[in-house]
């Protein structure tokens, strides 16, 4: 083998160990994680070498090594460490650091990875909503317009003008920075990984297509079984939440063309019949949403001691999903009781959506991108044959 | 002034027979009790010591003849301390001894193991074989005389060996005896217990047939043990060619044993050496994560190192699953050198499991500190109190041998203060 000089990058140690990853020195490279992880190559496994990278310091290794995002933290190497190292906990740390380093730009990462910047990232969205509902006079002597007496949302903000814009905007910036992160990703992967054979790239992707829907790795997990069952829950209600977006635009679009003055004579009712499709799925997404989230928390807790609690951004992630959620079932259920509360619900759903959205690239919700991006990769370069 | 002169020796391993014989030997009373009914402990169990390989009689049975020359030790089998009180110089032992219901009239003919109807577990060889309730360990047992196990035998309801027995050496109505002792000084001796297999479950402790522990090993490769020294496996009576041992199992984990129990490495290296020689084709492969040999024993590591029929892999094995149908046992490690996880199959597998010091569950009625994994702190043992041996923290044979001899002087001066 070739002479290597390796520099350990001390900061980088530090960081690991800052960013959750206190008890990363305690592993003394016995191999008893990679043994027991049902998700690892046999060729090359980890999490061992990410330990043992990680001790010394390689960060460029780290970075651009697909294995970080194959983990999927089922803890069972945390919970049969003999030495309390928590490998699992280990690379959750090192996932958020990769994130912080690809993201774009990165300074939001670091703000969204530290609590004390949190109520300034929900003031953004707070902020421009409290300044809409004043330019429309609501705080002041202006009533909000009802239907009828009944509380109907989209006389409060106009949807075209302060959600579909707004929303379209931020999911936009969130996609093109998510692009740019995992594109990045790539690079560093391929500059880490350079000899490795290539197979066909549109394989890759639909195998990895077919292992996120079935959550095949997930479910090889052990010491937290049910955790594929939550996660579940989650991506589906999230899909469904996805699919009754879609819908519910796409049935107000003759309600714009009218109001954007394109065709005085369309009927702005054409597609309302879209809410008896949307709405049943809207409701039942967000059941399984609630669920899941319940779920996920109440895993952790039961987990907590073979797979540690996790982080400010683990929970930071699951928190905003179940505000989400919570917010979001509040403002139909009190719209419907045609209380005055349901606004100020309504308000409060629309700015953690925000911060669901506008911060994705940076937060644990990245890891979509940035495990599916690994996947790919993976299978495309021969690693991941399974 | 200390008022008592005599010395009581707890546990009659190998550590406490020789504080025993080296402390009557100078010129002290000594009192020996055990709790099981042969002296000797757990090296009676093994096949040979390292590093010189050769059998335990080798320095048990001097021991013994040491102890019958000498007029000055008493001893008791099946007895155990119920109470302490005083201090050094004086102290009040309170000993109940069980029932062996043989008396001294016994030959150790083996009549009344034949007319035993009731088979047990054999508790000396770790459970790999039945024994009757009337038993005796092992052809070199001491004292030689049968045991009846009072919790397995029926009772005069049976009776069967009594009329076998053509010496009239069975009492079946023995009775629990409280014995108490006046002494000056008391050594703690009493040793190690195997760490439970059980609770290895991703190694198939105590599940999988053919994964045995290395105390186990000992008896199979012992020529009084259950296969007469044959190396087979338990499943099927197969000769065991290709044997995996597994180091560190349960030891240096602070799920199981947080600390190195010092043996399992040189008892691996040495259990290679049972297989390589009576089998010259066979295989030993020893999964590790150190080699940990301290002092003079590297050496022998060299020497088993370089045979061509044993090889060592670092990495630590976390799995080991049973082939279906054959009995054969698939072994998963990664073999860090490589950087690659493997599976390999074996006829059996030894678990390298570590010691656990008696006084994890059954603490001395001394005053006296114990470590969280339940080792005896020797600084917080009161006056005259002494502990050897395994007690103190997991040693090797001949550093419980030191230790012991060294204790002979202390418990002297606590008789002549």
């Amino acid at each position: 083998m070739a002479e290597q000089i390796i520099k350990p990058d001390l900061n980088f140690i530090n960081d690991v160990i800052n960013a959750g990853g206190e008890s990363l020195k305690k592993c003394y490279q016995c191999s008893t994680c990679t043994v027991v992880c049902n998700v690892t190559p046999d060729d090359k496994p980890f999490p061992r070498k990410e330990m043992a990278l990680a001790q010394w310091g390689q960060k460029d290794k780290l970075f651009g090594n697909p294995d970080i995002w194959l983990c999927h933290q089922c803890s069972d190497c945390t919970a049969y460490c003999p030495r309390g190292a928590k490998p699992g906990e280990v690379l959750g740390a090192i996932r958020k650091l990769s994130i912080e380093e690809f993201s774009v730009p990165g300074f939001l990462a670091k703000m969204v990875n530290n609590p004390k910047f949190l109520l300034v990232l929900l003031a953004v969205p707070a902020l421009l909503y409290i300044l809409i509902i004043a330019s429309q006079g609501f705080f002041g002597s202006v009533d909000i317009p009802t239907e009828e007496g009944k509380i109907v949302y989209g006389k409060f903000l106009f949807s075209l003008y302060y959600v579909d814009t707004i929303f379209t905007a931020t999911a936009l910036f969130a996609v093109f920075s998510l692009f740019l992160g995992v594109t990045k990703y790539w690079k560093a992967m391929a500059a880490e990984n350079p000899n490795t054979k290539t197979g066909s790239l549109g394989n890759a992707i639909s195998a990895t297509i077919v292992d996120i829907l079935g959550h095949n790795r997930f479910r090889k997990c052990e010491v937290t079984k049910g955790r594929a069952t939550a996660h579940m829950l989650v991506f589906y209600s999230f899909i469904g939440l996805f699919i009754t977006t879609i819908l519910a635009f796409a049935r107000v679009i003759p309600e714009y063309i009218h109001h954007l003055k394109i065709s005085e004579s369309i009927d702005v009712h054409q597609l309302d019949w879209l809410a008896y499709i949307y709405k049943p799925i809207g409701n039942v997404s967000a059941a399984a949403l609630m669920l899941g989230i319940l779920l996920m928390m109440s895993n952790r807790f039961k987990n907590q001691e073979k797979a540690g609690l996790g982080s400010y951004y683990d929970w930071l992630f699951i928190s905003l999903v179940a505000g989400v959620g919570i917010t979001g079932l509040l403002a139909q259920f009190l719209r419907m009781a045609n209380t005055v509360a349901a606004y100020p619900t309504y308000v409060a759903h629309l700015c953690l959506v925000f911060f669901l959205f506008a911060y994705a690239p940076f937060s644990k919700m990245a890891h979509m991108a940035y495990r599916t991006t690994a996947m790919v990769y993976t299978k495309h370069s021969g690693r991941d044959a399974e | 002034m200390a008022e008592n002169k005599k010395v009581l020796v707890i546990g009659g391993g190998f550590s406490g027979l020789t504080a025993a014989v080296e402390t009557a030997e100078a010129g002290s009373e000594v009192v020996l009790i055990e709790k099981t009914p042969f002296l000797g402990g757990r090296v009676t169990q093994l096949n040979k010591y390292f590093p010189k390989l050769c059998p335990p009689n080798c320095g048990l049975e001097i021991n013994f003849r040491r102890i019958k020359n000498s007029g000055d030790i008493t001893f008791h089998t099946l007895a155990e301390v119920e109470k302490i009180s005083g201090q050094e110089g004086n102290f009040d032992v309170t000993v109940t001894v069980k029932p062996r219901f043989v008396n001294d009239k016994c030959t150790g003919c083996n009549a009344c193991a034949e007319a035993c109807p009731v088979e047990m577990p054999d508790e000396f060889n770790f459970g790999l074989n039945m024994t009757k309730a009337a038993y005796i360990t092992h052809n070199q047992a001491f004292p030689f005389k049968y045991a009846i196990d009072g919790r397995s035998c029926k009772g005069k309801a049976c009776a069967k060996c009594v009329e076998a027995c053509k010496y009239d050496a069975i009492d079946l109505d023995m009775k629990p005896e409280t014995i108490t002792l006046k002494v000056g000084s008391i050594i703690l001796a009493s040793g190690w217990d195997p760490y439970d297999v059980t609770k290895l479950d991703n190694l198939g402790g105590g599940k999988i047939k053919n994964v045995i522990t290395n105390m186990q090993m000992e008896r199979i490769a012992s020529p009084n043990g259950p296969t007469g020294g044959k190396i087979l496996r338990p499943s099927d009576g197969k000769e065991a060619h290709n044997i995996a041992f597994v180091q560190c199992a349960g030891s240096r984990d602070e799920n199981h044993l947080p600390y190195c129990s010092f043996i399992c490495c040189m008892a691996s290296l040495k259990q290679a050496t049972y297989v390589r020689e009576q089998y010259p084709e066979s295989k030993a492969e020893i999964f590790y994560i150190d080699i940990r040999t301290p002092g003079r024993y590297e050496q022998f590591y060299w020497k088993v190192k370089d045979d061509p029929g044993v090889t060592l892999t670092k990495g630590k094995v976390a799995r080991i699953t049973e082939e279906a149908g054959t009995g054969n046992l698939i072994v998963e490690a990664e073999d860090i050198l490589s950087g690659k996880k493997v599976k390999r199959t074996f006829d059996m597998v030894v678990l390298a499991t570590g010691m656990v010091p008696s006084t994890k569950d059954t603490k001395i009625p001394v005053e006296v500190k114990y470590t969280p994994d339940g080792f005896v702190m020797p600084a917080t043992l009161q006056k005259g109190v002494y502990a050897i041996g395994t007690l103190k923290s997991p040693v090797d044979v001949a550093k419980s041998v030191q230790e012991a001899t060294g204790v002979a002087i202390k418990s002297i001066q606590s008789v002549r203060r």
